[in-house]
């Protein structure tokens, strides 16, 4: 996206800018109440008398005042009748994986070693991507991956799947008290490990759902499959009134540890760490005290028309047989266009007027005028207080932070937890968000903006209202190492 | 009799991962220099402890909780999770980039700890432990290696191999001690201590001991006959000596001398009576083969009994009793090693309520470790005695057997706790 042309920081011409803009803003958002000031002013100064005078010359007869009354009635029936039923995310909770399952940069590098023997340049150019990557000494690995060779079978996967999962709703289900009879609907998404019966299937099997249970499994939809279940359970929740929606996200990484030697494929093993995420939606209106946030909007946005988007980020095999995901050199560029897509159509949700009067006048003035002129990116920080940007890599936040506009502070929640659990897929937006109730950050109408990227490709937006300021949590994965966090992670690390 | 066979996967291709420790300690430890160049001396050595478990319901579940409290031993032994870097000056220096130690997991399918131990022999106790030798790029090279075998009739065998540049048979046997500690009551009682050790006094006082008295006599000594020893098969045979012979010898001893100077230790007594028998073995007619004793200096040097490294150090002895210090790598390939390790507690590491070891062992393999080795260990479960002992010896086959038959050992009557080479299964 291209940059608006930037002044000096604090030159008298940047600064008098921004007190116009502020000034201009300001008039934008509240003109309806400004318009109404002189309406109010005036009807004062008429007086109460000449008010009820000014009604009796109408001559309204009581039929008439019965069937506006009617009409009233019935326009608002209709109105609270199809407005959408607000959706609460009552609590979430994140794995926390055991710290031997940690894997330590000398470790990963001495796996490679051992295991690439025959091919040095892709040992190197893993070594290469890892100090790059923004992960820290933390992250974890299951524990068949730490075999040299891995021994990625298929009960290690399921057992990973089983740790993670049963793991997550067990927290979730302490915290919210729910009982396993009472979760009316179940979505869970695992993008690369579909076994038979499915893992949606496992759940009902280990927590006895009920028989009557909606359950649903999404597998191959990628890193932004956890925004599509929160999509899917916000639908379900719309056609079934007084319901619990259990939506669970991971990525079990056993089963698809790339074990050749292709460099465009070595790249998730670098990046793609242990993780899951359980999260508890409402539509009870009993919810609405307790919840932490009320679902806004959610906006999807598939690129896979697009051929090139399509084939970004591919499945296949190597020249050797062995089975990995391809990730296409122009990712950032399509990632980069998605993103423009997805804001395109969630700025009009979400952006004051202000900033989509600008919008619009820009637009108008480059088709009409002279299509030179610089596009006008909103500020969308006037539209949100938090953000939480997959955690997919460094250059995926990098590339958003540039986007965006966004600051430090902003994109401090995606970078930590990058740096901390690594890319855990799908459920790496519920870390980030974690991160900033850990922190204390999160206020009562705070607005917070999930981003997730996928293949596909997808990018998926979901927009939450706080609901009441949550106070620091005293569990969760962040409670013993929020202290040391924002750490300053380096460039490049060296190994 | 049912030989029960090990079965191992081929280590090459499984069951062999990290172990990483709970902590982060990037920082780098120097190593005691030695002359002696790792590239050239892999030179290893190994300790095994063997269990007797209850047969578990599970199989495997004992490895799974070891394989947890090993983690958590891990982060008090930054040294062990580390890697070798050569420095600038060509010394080594440990870095603590806690890259892990490697574990083999092994299962013993079809058969008890008591049935493998009726049949057991060096070669089979070896495959209790595992090792690799230095990658060409020793930074990627694991300098511990851990082996947990579960037998399938009830029983675990824990074999530790490490290399001597980092550590020493008592280093070992702390290791595994902490480890037990870990898993027993979740802390370990005695924490190690890392630093280098002090550089050798050439003035220490070295007890020349009765035992080189006893054999002063014997002033030249004649060439040992080269035995082509690298073709010849080596075998262990470990011999358990009660408290009540022990003493015997003891006694003996003092009376050869005339009652000069202290009595002899049990070590130094039975290092004299086998030095003697594979003198005869060896087929000295008169005189002894050179023999270097290796002793525990951490008394001497004023270390911590938790001092964790290499202080043994060896002394190279001959018949006419000079003393000098000698490093590893001063060792020729033709002198017999004697190594006392008989105030080692190796008996003392236990992972479960009232499962104490039952057999350990240590071996020490790689060039520079002589033409035959003496190990004088505690008898397990204390023995009839604080003065019984374990003795195990290294030697070619043959001689091996000439030591067995000999008629000062039968005259003490030892009990065989392990014999020659059974055959190859």
């Amino acid at each position: 996206m291209p940059e608006t042309t930037a002044a000096p920081p604090n030159s008298p011409t940047t600064v008098k800018l921004k007190y116009v803009k502020l000034v201009y803003q300001y008039l934008v958002n509240h003109i309806l109440t400004l318009a109404l000031i002189p309406l109010l002013l005036s009807l004062l100064r008429v007086g109460p008398t000449e008010i009820l005078s000014l009604y009796n010359s109408l001559h309204l007869n009581p039929v008439q005042i019965l069937c506006s009354a009617f009409l009233a009635v019935l326009i608002s029936t209709v109105y609270f009748m199809s407005k959408p039923r607000s959706i609460y995310l009552v609590d979430y909770s994140c794995y926390k994986p055991p710290v031997t399952c940690r894997v330590p940069f000398s470790t990963f590098m001495e796996h490679s070693r051992l295991i690439l023997n025959q091919n040095p340049k892709s040992v190197d150019f893993q070594m290469r991507i890892l100090e790059r990557s923004g992960l820290g000494e933390e992250t974890c690995l299951p524990p068949a991956i730490h075999y040299i060779p891995p021994t990625p079978t298929m009960e290690a996967a399921r057992g990973e799947a089983e740790l993670v999962i049963f793991s997550s709703i067990d927290s979730l289900m302490h915290k919210t008290g729910i009982k396993p009879k009472d979760i009316d609907i179940l979505i869970v998404n695992c993008s690369l490990f579909s076994p038979t019966p499915s893992l949606s299937a496992m759940v009902v099997n280990k927590y006895k759902l009920r028989s009557n249970i909606k359950s649903y499994n999404l597998s191959g939809m990628g890193c932004s499959a956890g925004l599509i279940s929160i999509d899917l359970a916000r639908d379900l929740l719309q056609v079934h009134p007084n319901s619990n929606a259990l939506v669970v996200s991971t990525e079990i990484i056993t089963p698809n540890y790339y074990q050749g030697s292709e460099r465009a494929m070595l790249l998730p093993n670098c990046l793609f760490r242990m993780g899951g995420a359980a999260v508890l939606l409402s539509n009870k209106r009993r919810d609405a005290a307790r919840a932490k946030y009320r679902l806004v909007h959610v906006v999807r946005t598939h690129k896979g028309a697009d051929d090139k988007a399509y084939t970004c980020v591919y499945e296949q095999e190597d020249p050797q047989g062995k089975v990995g995901i391809n990730l296409s050199k122009d990712l950032m560029v399509i990632a980069g266009e998605a993103l423009k897509s997805n804001i395109t159509t969630i700025g009009p949700l979400v952006l004051p007027a202000s900033e989509q009067l600008l919008f619009l006048l820009t637009l108008i003035g480059r088709k009409i005028f002279n299509p030179k002129w610089k596009a006008y990116i909103p500020d969308f920080k006037l539209a949100f207080e938090h953000f939480c940007i997959h955690a997919g890599g460094r250059a995926v936040i990098d590339e958003l932070q540039r986007n965006l506009q966004l600051s430090a502070e902003h994109v401090e929640a995606s970078r930590m937890t990058l740096h901390r659990f690594g890319n855990t897929s799908s459920s790496s937006l519920w870390y980030e968000l974690g991160y900033i109730e850990a922190k204390g950050r999160m206020k009562k109408g705070d607005r917070v903006w999930q981003i997730a990227f996928g293949s596909g490709f997808k990018c998926n937006s979901a927009v939450w209202k706080c609901n009441r300021t949550i106070k620091t949590p005293a569990d969760g994965p962040w409670t013993d190492c929020i202290h040391r966090y924002p750490v300053h992670i380096p460039e490049i690390v060296k190994l | 009799m049912e030989v029960v066979s090990l079965m191992l996967t081929d280590k090459n291709t499984a069951y062999i991962r990290h172990k990483i420790s709970l902590r982060i300690t990037p920082e780098e430890k120097p190593v005691q220099s030695f002359n002696s160049d790792p590239l050239l001396n892999p030179c290893r050595q190994v300790s095994s402890a063997l269990y007797r478990f209850p047969a578990r319901k599970t199989a495997g579940e004992l490895t799974d909780k070891l394989r947890e409290s090993i983690s958590d031993m891990l982060s008090y032994f930054p040294m062990v999770t580390g890697r070798l870097l050569r420095t600038s000056d060509g010394d080594w220096t440990v870095k603590c980039n806690d890259a892990g130690l490697r574990m083999v997991e092994a299962k013993v399918m079809k058969g008890s700890v008591e049935k493998w131990l009726r049949n057991v022999d060096r070669k089979k106790e070896l495959k209790l432990v595992h090792w690799e030798e230095m990658f060409y790029k020793p930074y990627f090279w694991s300098t511990f290696y851990v082996q947990i075998t579960e037998f399938e009739g009830g029983g675990l065998a824990i074999g530790l191999s490490c290399t001597r540049l980092l550590s020493d048979p008592i280093c070992a046997t702390m290791m595994i001690k902490a480890w037990a500690d870990t898993t027993l009551i979740g802390e370990i009682t005695s924490p190690p201590l890392f630093r280098l050790l002090p550089v050798p006094n050439r003035n220490t006082n070295h007890h020349s001991s009765s035992l080189i008295d006893r054999h002063k006599s014997y002033l030249t000594s004649s060439p040992v006959p080269k035995s082509d020893s690298n073709t010849k098969q080596i075998t262990t045979i470990t011999l358990q000596f009660n408290q009540e012979t022990v003493k015997k010898l003891c006694i003996a001893m003092v009376n050869d001398v005339n009652g000069r100077g202290p009595g002899p230790t049990p070590f130094q007594a039975l290092a004299g009576l086998f030095w003697t028998c594979i003198s005869r073995a060896k087929g000295m007619k008169r005189g002894l083969v050179d023999m270097s004793v290796c002793l525990d200096m951490r008394k001497a040097l004023g270390l911590d009994k938790g001092f964790f490294g290499n202080s043994k150090r060896w002394d190279w002895t001959r018949a006419f009793s000079e003393t000098p210090w000698c490093t590893i790598s001063g060792c020729d390939d033709d002198h017999l090693i004697c190594v006392d390790l008989e105030n080692v507690d190796c008996y003392s590491a236990v992972f479960e309520e009232n499962v104490v070891p039952i057999r350990v062992s240590y071996y020490m393999d790689g060039p520079g470790v002589g033409a035959g080795q003496i190990l004088v260990m505690p008898a397990p479960g204390g023995g009839d005695g604080p003065e019984s002992r374990v003795v195990a010896v290294t030697l070619p086959e043959d001689e091996a057997e000439k030591v067995l038959e000999d008629s000062l050992i039968r005259q003490l009557g030892p009990i065989t706790l392990m014999g020659l080479n059974k055959n190859p299964n």
